[in-house]
């Protein structure tokens, strides 16, 4: 099976929601799938950014997607992680740069990791820029 | 066929169909008989699709009234 690797850059719920669902369906095939959430794509994780659900989008769709029954890219994305080979990294540059530590986020993170050990990961796999 | 387990996704809209049946197949032992029923156009395309990349087999596609029946049988 392939495997998948998908830089999670943006913070706008659509794009979060989007990549999510890829993942997921991707992962329940067999594929390897590997997120990287880095810039606001990583502060969409922050507990208090969770909390307050205030995501980087507004508008028809987004208003859609909170009251729809659709499972949200968090709980989708740990679903996934819980039953196939999905991990999740954080991006050790924001984290450094925003003074963050990675307990300010909800726990879902498998590790924190910098750009060079991501490109290790990601050498054999196709990439989503999301 | 009779099947061994009926996941009624009328209400849920793609990908939620989908979801339920990724559910099921995990949950359900091989050689099982799951059938969805969904009222969404895109579900009905999208779930042979996901079924045969994720190697089951798809028993078939029922048109009812107003929904479909996609009926799968889990193969590993």
């Amino acid at each position: 099976m392939g495997k998948i690797a998908i830089l999670l850059v943006s913070g706008e719920l659509e794009k979060l929601q989007s990549a999510s669902t890829i993942a997921s369906v991707a992962s329940s095939l067999g594929e390897e799938v590997l997120v990287f959430a880095t810039m606001y794509g990583l502060l969409a994780f922050k507990k208090d950014v969770v909390e307050k659900k205030s995501w980087k989008s507004y508008g028809e769709l987004v208003e859609g997607l909170i009251e729809s029954d659709l499972p949200l890219f968090l709980d989708v994305l740990k679903e996934a992680k819980t039953n196939e080979n999905l991990k999740i990294y954080a991006c050790s540059m924001v984290l450094g740069m925003l003074n963050l530590s990675i307990t300010d986020f909800i726990d879902i993170f498998d590790e924190v990791v910098g750009v060079a050990t991501f490109l290790e990961m990601v050498e054999d796999a196709k990439i989503l820029f999301i | 066929m009779k099947s061994d387990r009926v996941i009624d996704a009328r209400e849920s809209f793609c990908p939620g169909p989908l979801m339920e049946l990724i559910k099921a197949i995990r949950e359900e032992n091989v050689g099982s008989v799951i059938e969805v029923w969904s009222s969404d156009e895109g579900s009905a395309r999208d779930i042979p699709e996901w079924v045969k990349k994720a190697g089951h087999e798809l028993v078939g596609v029922f048109k009812e009234s107003d929904y479909w029946r996609i009926v799968v049988k889990k193969k590993r």
